[in-house]
């Protein structure tokens, strides 16, 4: 020990036996067995800790059930969301097959309506793409109202 | 390694893997189980951290939610309690930086509120006073010694957690975790002179 060996030591008391090396272990048996104020001081802190982990400690039974009940309750609201994903994610898969086959039949069928009508090319083409966009545009709306209606519930249930 | 220190190697592992698997699963019944043993030493760590025995109840059920929530999350190389005290002191210094952006020390004065529950074994009437009057004193010991000190000798001495695992729930190095431990000892010591197991 170099340095100022009784700093040193009392530093290595401080960690706790479990917390020290074989040689430092040692080195502040070394230094306790001649140094008399460092052993009192070893002596204080073993009294401290044994003071620390004597005192009585528990938690409420109320507060743990009550952690236990919002913790099953919020693992039923995560499971729920991840069904509701995966049929989010199907639907999605589904839409964007359907939507793949019958694009090109619609916009023949549109193509053929056009020349039956003597319209000019850009409006059934302005035509076709309404009919084809409306049902996206409805379901934003819808999932748009009921995210705006879920934001509203959470902040009265908070408030 | 001998062949006892493998067995308890491989048995903490063992857990720990048991543990993480039902955390990914989102297992309840593993999760009642957890907060059944683990509610004493967390609500403790994070009373001693905040000392306010309401705002670390609040803390405590945000934790396990939080601990659902990530379970997916934990390594099982690190024993599950140093990761549970992790989540704790981030949910508690979030807390702390929306309440007032200071750090831990801004928690110092707030003496009020640390109370500390009797257990249920029954001790004599003069044992209970005892234990009280002793409990009283090291709390408000505690509660006089700056946060971060109180909070390394808190999972050293009580729960204790090895200096590497006080470095991994605290995010400090290791240099830093001694110095804390070493510098709060000191300030604990003169206040609790006296003070008897």
């Amino acid at each position: 020990m170099k340095r100022d060996s009784h700093q040193e030591a009392r530093e290595l008391i401080t960690f706790g036996s479990q917390g020290l090396a074989d040689s430092e272990h040692a080195r502040l048996s070394t230094h306790l067995d001649g140094c008399a104020p460092c052993r009192e001081y070893a002596q204080a802190a073993e009294q401290l800790v044994r003071s620390l982990r004597s005192v009585p400690f528990a938690a409420d039974l109320a507060l743990v059930q009550k952690t236990q009940l919002r913790v099953r309750l919020r693992a039923q609201q995560l499971r729920q969301g991840q069904e509701r994903q995966w049929l989010v994610w199907m639907a999605c898969i589904l839409v964007g097959l359907s939507a793949g086959i019958t694009t090109p039949l619609l916009w023949r069928g549109f193509e053929w309506l056009g020349e039956w009508a003597r319209v000019s090319s850009p409006v059934w083409q302005v035509g076709f793409m309404v009919f084809w966009i409306s049902p996206a545009l409805a379901a934003s709306l819808i999932f748009l109202a009921r995210g705006i209606h879920l934001t509203d519930t959470n902040r009265t249930s908070r408030g | 390694m001998n062949a006892a220190a493998c067995y308890f190697v491989d048995g903490m592992e063992s857990e720990a893997s048991a543990i993480a698997r039902g955390l990914r699963r989102r297992d309840p019944d593993l999760l009642d189980r957890l907060i059944e043993q683990y509610q004493h030493r967390l609500l403790r760590y994070l009373i001693y951290l905040t000392s306010n025995r309401d705002l670390a109840e609040d803390i405590f059920q945000e934790t396990w939610i939080r601990v659902l929530e990530r379970g997916h999350q934990y390594d099982p190389k690190y024993e599950f309690s140093t990761w549970l005290f992790s989540i704790g002191r981030h949910l508690t210094v979030d807390h702390l930086r929306k309440k007032n952006p200071a750090s831990l020390d801004g928690l110092l004065n707030e003496e009020e509120g640390v109370s500390l529950d009797p257990p249920d074994n029954r001790p004599s009437a003069l044992e209970l006073i005892a234990q009280q009057e002793q409990a009283e004193r090291i709390n408000s010991a505690m509660v006089g010694i700056a946060a971060e000190y109180r909070e390394a000798i808190v999972l050293r001495f009580q729960e204790g957690l090895a200096l590497e695992e006080i470095a991994v729930v605290t995010g400090a190095p290791l240099g830093t975790i001694k110095s804390r431990l070493y510098r709060g000892l000191n300030a604990l010591l003169p206040r609790l002179k006296g003070a008897r197991a």
